[in-house]
């Protein structure tokens, strides 16, 4: 079974020729600056890409399974936005898997506290997570 | 097989974008309103009308606005906002005894990470 290293949201990650990671800007809170007296649209979405990275141990027999990395995100009154984020995970044997999931896009039409859930899949079931943390809008 | 609708970028069109065929998300009828006016002027069309969504019951979940940001059209993307900008406070989370319930997080308190227009 996969165990947990490492999740975490930034606006880019780089992964170098060996697979090392560099996190570039990890943020928790986003600021928007609205015009005076406009009210911001509920579907409303920020057009700009983050990241989300995840790594994980595996143990032996982990190599020749099929795991997807998931992620889901929650607005403030706990409805989801959008679609399910999946991501194949490659995982060979006695080395650290690290996943990269670019997200297009930031849903802002609420303001407070998103939850960012991530767990990983094989088969369609969790077998690993679910890892959870908070992202905020302020306006 | 899925298609893609080359006006709103609706990615699970199950027929091919012609032949009269209409897209439930932005209602372009292919071979007549693709006739008249250009993929990117009925995308215009579509986004400045409130990119509804057409036929039947919305999916869940569906967003038109990530419908576009993933098919690398942001300049669609209506900004309601003078300004966005990344806060951060740096949280990062390490392995504690191996499962996700054992996670430790580290906070970095009051770091400006980055400034975005």
């Amino acid at each position: 079974m996969l165990k947990p290293y490492a999740c975490v949201a930034c606006e880019k990650v780089i992964l170098d020729q060996d697979g090392v990671a560099s996190l570039i800007a990890l943020f928790n809170k986003f600021v928007l600056t609205l015009p005076k007296g406009q009210e911001i649209p509920k579907n409303a979405v920020a057009p700009r890409e983050w990241a989300v990275f995840s790594a994980w141990d595996p143990e032996p027999g982990d190599e020749l399974k099929e795991y997807v990395f998931c992620i889901q995100i929650f607005y403030p009154d706990k409805t989801q936005f959008g679609e399910t984020f999946k991501n194949k995970m490659d995982v060979q044997l006695n080395k650290r898997s690290q996943v990269k999931t670019n997200i297009p896009g930031f849903p802002v039409g609420q303001s407070g506290f998103y939850t960012i859930r991530t767990w990983i899949e094989e088969s369609n079931k969790m077998v690993a997570g679910p890892i959870e943390f908070k992202m905020e809008v302020e306006y | 097989m899925k298609y893609r609708c080359p006006v709103c970028m609706f990615p699970s069109l199950p027929y091919p974008p012609s032949n009269y065929h209409i897209c439930p998300c932005c209602s372009t009828e292919f071979g007549n309103d693709d006739a008249d006016f250009s993929h990117q002027q009925l995308r215009e069309m579509w986004v400045a009308n409130g990119a509804n969504w057409f036929f039947g019951n919305t999916p869940e979940h569906w967003n038109p606005w990530m419908q576009l940001l993933s098919a690398g059209l942001g300049t669609y993307v209506p900004k309601t906002f003078f300004a966005l900008r990344f806060q951060a406070n740096a949280s990062v989370e390490s392995s504690g005894a191996g499962s996700a319930k054992h996670f430790e997080t580290i906070h970095a308190k009051n770091i400006r990470v980055a400034l975005a227009a």
